[in-house]
């Protein structure tokens, strides 16, 4: 599985648009969107920045996730996801998050929702599911935690540390382990920047997305294509 | 989802799973050093000896008679480092030690839990960073300096408002890239599980001993009132007065310049529950759910979160949180400088100030306010603001 992040309304809607579209278009098999918070915690300079420079020009989920259902009656085979941090779903309301948007979600991206707060938003009305992390200190607990995920994949953390890390990803068999226990693909974020990286992600886990390299390309929408291009 | 997390409906750990593991081993070592007795005994001899605990409970006799009350103050403003904040470093340095680990890193507002982590930190032989939003680093120059002069590296936070949130931000990504190595002084009773409980646990020394004092002296303070920013002094002399249904307890908020949006730090008069830095709580934001910005003339009051043990004890109604402005906390500030010789941080004289805008409620009463801190490091700000 192949594919992308990139931030919800930025740098305006029109560009937005444009990105979303060409990620479609280009035949990934899915694109994360993501819904700017104002505390990014999990994410580094660069996507905090852009998501720093989207707060500040108002943030319109509606508008966003119109955006997302045009795009995926125009391509409906792209599984279409959202990236974005516990306050706004529960301010939204969970369950009407759910029921506006979960037609055209296969699953959402939670940051600072670990695997064992997932109940506190399903109880709450959260019906889309919840793609569930896996990291390089995972324990084996942690992993059996995930294994009966709805999710269309696994999110392998490869490195500690934030979006857009130079640290190298770590070296071990979290990402296999969990693989076989959900039998689903687990898609490698997290530092992933080049095609080697890609590749290598996608022979070890079977998956990889791409954030921070494409974030930093969405105000220019050529070298944003020309970067994407080289993973179709 | 284990009922332990949480606070009544809040608390909780909204963090990102890496720190999941470090999470699960904190509360395992705190779990079994509150109930070890060496390590109690280590940290009590540690607050006695080095930090100057127990704290007087002064009455403030000449307050009293302008105010029409009995004024009492539990003088954590006496506490080395000059404030509560090391009731709290020192028993998480000592968990730390336990832990096995030898770099803290910490967030700081106002400067006193920088200080305080730097101040842990050096006696231990630790490592210590400490983030602090650029807008707090100039507001609180001489902290900056203490903390570099205790060892510490000092990040100057450029990201959002460059204050505590922000720096609360910066410290949660560096824990996530360091955990392994590193334990994270949380320096309020906000964040996930078991932060919350931890930090009230280290800081109930205050209510416990003014709870004492108090009975020594012959009496029960008719109200408890302390400032109420992330929480962690408040919760601390609340907790020795909480059973006692008699007594009134206030928890005062900075109520800024004015309720508009931007000019308060108003969480719980102004907020609404939401989730930031790991737990469910009351929270300052926007129509769109962006955490909104917030001002208070103290640095250490301007965070738009509050603990969620302050939640649940507002929704329960065992709290009453109120609010002064800044000019109304500025007031009380030179009040008690100039008719107790005593200088407070402008955090404490919020809650000074409650009590002195309020005085009609509280006359003829026996008031217990904690003095959470002496202002020593906001009276360059003053003096050069013209405020005094």
């Amino acid at each position: 599985m192949r594919g992308f992040y990139i931030v919800g309304g930025y740098p305006d809607r029109e560009q937005f648009k444009k990105c979303l579209n060409a990620v479609a278009a280009a035949g990934f098999e899915f694109i994360e969107v993501g819904i700017p918070f104002s505390e990014p915690v999990a994410d580094g300079p660069v996507i905090a920045s852009a998501i720093h420079e989207a707060v500040m020009n108002g943030v319109d989920i509606e508008a966003i996730m119109s955006d997302v259902r045009e795009m995926k009656q125009k391509s409906p085979s792209i599984k279409a996801t959202v990236m974005t941090y516990a306050n706004i779903i529960h301010g939204y309301g969970e369950k009407k998050f759910s029921d506006d948007f979960g037609d055209i979600l296969s699953g959402v991206i939670i940051p600072d929702l670990p695997t064992r707060m997932h109940s506190w938003m399903t109880d709450k009305g959260l019906s889309i599911p919840i793609i569930p992390f896996v990291t390089p200190v995972s324990r084996d607990e942690d992993i059996e935690a995930v294994k009966d995920t709805k999710a269309p994949f696994v999110y392998y953390i490869s490195i500690m540390g934030v979006t857009g890390s130079d640290k190298k990803g770590a070296v071990n068999n979290k990402a296999d382990i969990a693989k076989k226990l959900t039998s689903k693909p687990v898609v490698t974020g997290f530092g992933i920047r080049t095609k080697e990286d890609a590749e290598r992600a996608l022979n070890a886990t079977g998956g990889f997305v791409i954030g921070t390299e494409v974030v930093k390309r969405q105000k220019d929408f050529s070298e944003f294509c020309k970067y994407i291009e080289q993973f179709r | 989802m284990d009922k332990k997390m949480f606070f009544g409906e809040y608390g909780g750990q909204f963090v990102p799973e890496t720190l999941i593991p470090a999470l699960d081993e904190l509360e395992f070592w705190y779990n079994k050093l509150k109930k070890d007795d060496k390590f109690k005994a280590e940290l009590d001899t540690l607050l006695r000896s080095y930090a100057g605990r127990p704290t007087p409970v002064y009455k403030a006799e000449n307050l009293s008679r302008e105010l029409g009350c009995e004024l009492y103050l539990k003088r954590e403003d006496l506490m080395h480092t000059g404030a509560h904040k090391v009731n709290n470093t020192l028993g998480q340095a000592l968990v730390t030690k336990y832990m096995g680990k030898n770099r803290v890193i910490a967030e700081t507002g106002a400067g006193q839990h920088g200080v305080a982590s730097a101040t842990a930190a050096a006696l231990f032989g630790m490592e210590c960073t400490v983030f602090m939003g650029e807008v707090d680093a100039r507001r609180q120059e001489p902290n900056v300096k203490r903390m570099e002069l205790l060892g510490a590296e000092v990040v100057r936070v450029q990201d959002g408002q460059r204050t505590l949130k922000d720096a609360t931000n910066a410290a949660l990504r560096e824990w996530v890239a360091s955990v392994e190595t590193t334990h994270y002084i949380i320096g309020s009773i906000v964040g996930p599980y078991p932060f919350p409980e931890m930090v009230a646990y280290f800081q109930s020394v205050i209510g416990i001993e003014a709870n004492a004092q108090c009975k020594e002296l012959g009496f029960d303070p008719d109200c408890v009132v302390a400032c109420v920013g992330g929480g962690s002094n408040a919760i601390g002399i609340f907790q020795g007065f909480l059973d006692n249904q008699k007594i009134e307890i206030f928890g005062v908020e900075a109520g800024g310049v004015s309720d508009k949006d931007g000019e308060h730090a108003r969480t719980i008069g102004m907020g609404k529950p939401g989730i930031l830095h790991g737990a469910f709580s009351y929270l300052v934001q926007t129509p769109q759910f962006q955490v909104a910005d917030v001002h208070s003339i103290s640095a250490g009051l301007d965070y738009p979160g509050i603990g969620p043990a302050h939640a649940a004890l507002n929704d329960s109604g065992r709290v009453k949180y109120g609010y002064v402005r800044d000019d109304e906390a500025l007031n009380a500030f030179k009040m008690l400088t100039r008719k107790e010789g005593i200088i407070p941080a402008l955090e404490s004289s919020h809650a000074l100030a409650y009590v002195i805008e309020n005085k009609e409620q509280f006359k003829g009463k026996k008031v217990l306010v904690n003095l959470s801190g002496r202002g020593d490091k906001d009276m360059a700000a003053i003096l050069e603001r013209g405020l005094i």
